[in-house]
Order: structure tokens, then sequence, then C-alpha cells
């Protein structure tokens, strides 16, 4: 019990991004099953069977992660609260959490029944699905427009699953259209809802904001404003991939057309993911508009941007805590951060002390200095001028070696602490996974590079890399209280991630989309720079 | 796509994923104010309690302990019928010292989130 309560944050967020995501995905299915592919000439029925299939499977995976989430978190209460079963079930999230799964299970059935009089019934479910979930929202702890915000939750989350999740199963009804007339017709079909479900997203998305951070201070102040601005520009991109979408569309017929909207649809639905993600971390973060005091000045902010040399001496690892880790547990064991709020199993947050950040700013400048390198490589490599240019992923085995000595001081090699006892602190071992991670990304990338690799499939694995550890940094730090360092760390984190977001989804559209497609040019270009640009923003990253 | 590519993908994208999640947590209950309010010197020995959140809070399945000086807990009883944001209770006959009050609370939306307020008790 007491590691379940070690690692309930990390849990807890774990189901609440796969329940959003598999709920966008059961409802966006049915949608588009009764609004899009809703012909009744036989020829569809192989795209309603490939639709059913999973929709029946992303709805029996959003019972098993609610059904995951009530069970952690009742344990938690029991265990933390001292109550019974009978008291932790009449809970707000346990109700919101069986209706879930009832409906779940509902529309799994009826989706593997298969028969089409079904389809429309299988809307009343996912009504109860969006209902499950606006009922652990925001808006239902609000003390004030409870309701109407209520709403407005429903239609922003639902218009979501409805473009993201229904651009999903147009991805699979595309290859199995019968003929093409047919598959112009989905596809003129699915950019009408589309075009709606973007109307309604956004409408709903700026009041939201407008209620939960409430005034331009609070944008650039809050962590929850950091985080709303960075789920606006990813939305701003994936607007314009679906700007880009709509245009092919209107387009007249062809294979290359076709080909390029499954390529954008792809780019789409990973962008989509990683806001539907942002989406689950922002839950973890109380409204700009609550947190009034300690926000983070322009001054504030234009002080510790201005750009400064690098530090590429580091301090002394004597100068550092012995066990950083340890050292937090201590310092709230003392009660010096007593007052802040957090969950079960979160470590109290310690200031770090000047040699600390010292240590952090040589990490991020000596990355920067690498990444800067890999990117002017990567930019020369595309220029086909320069064919040694295209060792440049053998860089990231230097950025591997450099994240072993450095990200855990205490620890083996550099620290007391031997190798065998890192592995057993989850954080050290996330790290020595992700060196470890670096070094593959580094292998497969080189060998695609110079050619020792034909398989596409194989070629996509450093963009869906680059873009998936691109979103984990928008969900690196999350203060409950307005403290201001991580404030200012998340401000120089997000156009870290966003620019990551981009330069995985560039390069995976330069791999993906038809040669015809003259956005192919561009993207070959975007991701060399995005690179340059992560680069030189290591490089100013400061901590003091 | 050869077996072996397949399963580094598959590990590759479920680790990434996995680190993504693995700093957050999901909570948004935080206290805004309280009586006694954080390192406080109140004169004893009854204290009235009131802890004022951002959000609703289920303070039926919300807790109050207080952490006497010699590191003993006492459960203290929340006050029902009390406003929807906050949880009000009393501790009475409290010696001079240091205490701590530890809360738990469950937000409405399903969140739970702690903390503790230190504060002094001194004399009448």
């Amino acid at each position: 019990m007491a590691r379940l309560l070690q690692i309930f944050g990390f849990l807890s967020v774990l189901f609440r991004g796969g329940t959003l995501s598999f709920e966008s995905l059961t409802i966006g299915g049915i949608v588009f099953l009764n609004f899009v592919a809703c012909s009744r000439n036989p020829q569809s029925e192989v795209i309603n069977q490939a639709c059913l299939r999973w929709i029946r499977r992303a709805a029996l995976a959003l019972a098993v992660t609610q059904l995951a989430y009530i069970l952690a978190s009742t344990l938690i209460l029991m265990q933390s609260a001292s109550m019974t079963l009978a008291d932790v079930s009449g809970a707000n999230f346990v109700l919101a959490g069986v209706l879930a799964i009832a409906s779940a299970l509902t529309i799994a059935a009826l989706a593997g029944a298969g028969s089409s009089k079904g389809y429309p019934v299988m809307l009343v479910p996912a009504l109860l699905i969006l209902l499950s979930s606006v009922m652990t929202s925001h808006a239902m702890a609000r003390l004030e427009y409870r309701f109407p915000l209520a709403v407005v939750t429903a239609l922003h989350q639902g218009a979501t699953a409805t473009w993201l999740g229904g651009l999903f199963y147009l991805l699979i009804a595309i290859p199995r259209s019968p003929e093409s007339r047919f598959t112009r017709q989905l596809i003129a079909r699915f950019s009408k809802l589309a075009l709606l479900s973007v109307a309604v997203l956004a409408a709903a998305g700026f009041t939201l904001g407008f209620a939960y951070v409430g005034s331009l201070d609070a944008i650039y102040g809050t962590s929850y404003g950091i985080m709303v601005a960075t789920k606006t520009v990813l939305f701003g991109t994936l607007l314009l991939l679906g700007a880009l979408n709509f245009q092919i569309a209107r387009s007249p017929s062809g294979g290359a057309v076709i080909a390029s909207l499954k390529r954008f649809g792809e780019a789409e639905i990973g962008i989509g993911i990683t806001v539907i993600l942002t989406a689950a971390s922002l839950t973890s973060l109380p409204p700009a508009v609550d947190l009034r005091t300690d926000r983070v000045s322009t001054q504030e902010i234009v002080a510790r941007l201005a750009p400064q040399p690098p530090r590429l001496a580091s301090p002394s690892i004597q100068d550092l805590p012995e066990d950083i880790y340890a050292a937090e547990v201590i310092a709230f064991d003392a009660g010096t951060l007593s007052s802040a709020s957090f969950v079960p199993g979160q470590a109290g947050t310690r200031p770090n002390t000047p040699a600390e950040k010292s240590w952090s700013e040589y990490n991020h400048h000596w990355a920067g200095l690498i990444v800067l390198s890999i990117g002017l490589l990567a930019f020369l490599a595309q220029t086909k001028h320069f064919p040694r240019a295209r060792n440049w992923p053998l860089l990231f085995l230097g950025l591997s070696v450099f994240l072993f000595f450095r990200s855990d001081p205490e620890t083996w090699p550099l620290g007391p602490n031997g190798f065998w006892v890192t592995l057993q602190d989850p954080e050290v071992l996330l790290h020595r996974i992700f060196a470890l991670l670096v070094i593959a990304l580094a292998v497969f990338e080189w060998r695609v590079q110079t050619g020792r690799v034909a398989t596409e499939r194989a070629r996509l694995i450093f963009p869906a890399l680059v873009a998936g550890a691109s979103a984990l940094l928008l969900a690196h730090s999350h203060s409950l209280g307005n403290i201001k360092e991580e404030v200012l760390a998340e401000l120089s984190h997000a156009p870290l991630a966003v620019l990551g977001v981009l330069a995985g989804w560039s390069r995976w559209l330069e791999l993906r989309l038809p040669a015809e497609n003259k956005v192919r040019d561009s993207m070959a270009w975007l991701w060399p720079s995005c690179l340059l640009l992560i680069g030189l923003l290591l490089l100013n990253y400061r901590e003091m | 796509m050869r077996p072996i590519h397949r399963v580094v993908l598959v590990v590759c994208l479920f680790a990434v994923v996995a680190m993504f999640l693995a700093h957050s947590a999901m909570a948004h209950a935080i206290l805004l104010e309280s009586s006694p309010s954080i390192n406080s010197i109140v004169a004893g020995p009854n204290i009235p309690i009131r802890l004022r959140f951002n959000v609703r809070i289920d303070a039926t399945r919300s807790r109050l302990t207080l952490v006497k000086p010699d590191a003993s807990t006492q459960s203290l009883a929340i006050t029902k019928d009390g406003p929807l944001d906050a949880l009000a209770s009393q501790a009475q006959g409290l010696p001079p010292g240091e205490y701590r009050i530890r809360w738990q609370v469950l937000a409405s939306d399903g969140h739970i989130t702690r903390g503790e307020i230190p504060f002094q008790v001194t004399q009448p």
C-alpha cells in the first residue's frame, strides 16, 4: 500500500491520459460511424466492420483504465483516510467511473453485435461517457458558474473527440473504400463535421480559458496559463494541418491527393494526442484564476530570458547536497514546505541550492551545444553538398554519455550511491532508460541517414521518438502552488516542447508525404531549423 | 518491419509515454487560507480551525489530523453543514507548544490533495 501511495500521482495521470485518449477514440468512432460512414451501400460494410472493431477495442480499453483509476483512488482513500469501501463508494469520482465503465461495456457489446441498427443506439452511451468525464472535470468543482462551465466542457471534449477521434477512423476507412468516388464522399462529409467541431472546440476553449485563466498576466505568470498557451499553439498547428487537408480535399482527385490526406491526418492525430495529454496534465494544475499571489512578472521573465554567455564550467560535485532526493524528503518532513498543497506520493519541492542551479545550467548548455551541432549538420546534410554531415545522429551518442554521467550526480558513477541502489529509485531508473533510448535513437537514425536501413517504418522511429520525448517536457513540472522558479522553468521548457513536437512531425511528413506534394520540401527544412532553435534555447536556459 | 524493430519501437514509445506522465500529478484543490494561519502563534487552549480551498470539497471524505508536540496524532471531527469550499473543526485543551494540522481533501472532481499547517500555541 505504501508503494501504491508513492506512485499514486504517476498512476493518476497515466489513467487520466488513457481515459481521455480512449474516450476520444470511442466517441469519435461512434460519431464517424453514424454521420460520416452512414452509407447503406453494401460495399461500405467493410469500412463499418473495421470501425466497429476499433470502437470495441477503444471502449474496452476505456473501461479498463477507468476501473484501474477507481481502484487506485479507492485504495488510497481507504488507506489514508481510514474509510470503508462503503464510505468511498458514494464519492463522485466512483459514480462517474462506474457510469463510464457501464457505458463503455455497452458500446463494446453493441459494436461486437455488429448490427447496423445498433449504430444510432451507441450515441446514448457515448453521451453518458462524455457526462462521466465532465463529472470529474474542473467545472464540477467550481464554486461559481458550475453548470454553464460543465456544458462548455462537454462541448469542448465532444468536439475534440469528433475531430481527432473521427480522423483516426477516416484513416481506417480510406484504404478500405471500394471506389474513389466513395472515398471523396467520405472525406467531404468528414470535412464538414471537422469544420463544425473545430469551431465549437475553439469557442468552448476560449470560454474555458477566459473562466480559468482570467487575465493576460495569468497566461505568462502561472503554470496553468503557460500550459494553456502551449495547448493553444499546438491547436494552431493542428488548424494549419487541418487547413492543408481541407484544401487537398477540395482539389481534383488522385492517388497523391489521398496519400497526402492520410499523411497529414497521421500528423494531426499525433499532435492531437499530444494536445489531449497536455489537457490531462492541465487537470493536475489549479486554475490560474485561483492563484492571485506570487505570479511571475514580465520584468522577472525578461531578466531570466535575456541572453547571457553559456556556463561551460561545472561546479564541483562536492558543492551539491549528498542525496538530492533524500534532501527533498527531509525538507518536507522538517515542515519547511508544509504549507504546500500536494498529491499523495509527491515529494516536497525544495528550493535548489546555487550549486545545483549551476550544475543544471551547465548540463543544459552543453546539451544545447550538442543539439545545435546536430541541427547544423542535419541542415548541411539536407543540402546534399556535404555527404559526411549525414553522420549527425552519432552526436546523440555524446548526448547519451553526457546524460548518463550528469543527470544524477549523487549516484554511480559520480556519486556515492552504488549502481544497483540507483535502479531502485524510479526517477534515476527513468534517466538511465532515457540514456539507453538516446543510444538506440542514435544508432537507428544513423543507419537510416547512411542508407543502412531501407524500411520505411524503421525511418519513422526517429520522428516518433522526438515528438514523444518533446511531449514529455509539457508535463515536466507541476507545482500546485505558484512557485515562481517552477513557473519560470516551465516558461523555458514549453517552447522547447513545441519545437520538438514540430521537429518530430515535420520529419515524419518529409518521410511520408508523396514526392508530388510541395509541402514535403518545406518540411525537409523545418525539422533541422527546429533542432537549431532548440539548441539555441538550451544554450540560454537559466535557473537564476 | 522486422519483429525486433517492432519490439524496439513499441518499447521506446511506451517508455517515452511513461516518462511523459511520470512527473505529473492530478489534483488541484489548494489551500487558499487557514485559521490558524501557517506559522502563526495563537493563544490556547481552545483553537477554532478553518481551512478554505479554491474548489468544492467532499467534506465527508476529507480528513483533519492534529499533530501534537510529542508527534502523537489526534483526528479532528469536521463540522457538518459548513461552506462548500471549507473544512472547519475545533481543537480543545491544547497546552502550549508546536503543532501541525495535517489535512487531506477529496475535491468534488475526485482528486485528492494533502498539506500541513504548522502553528504555535501559547498561554491564553
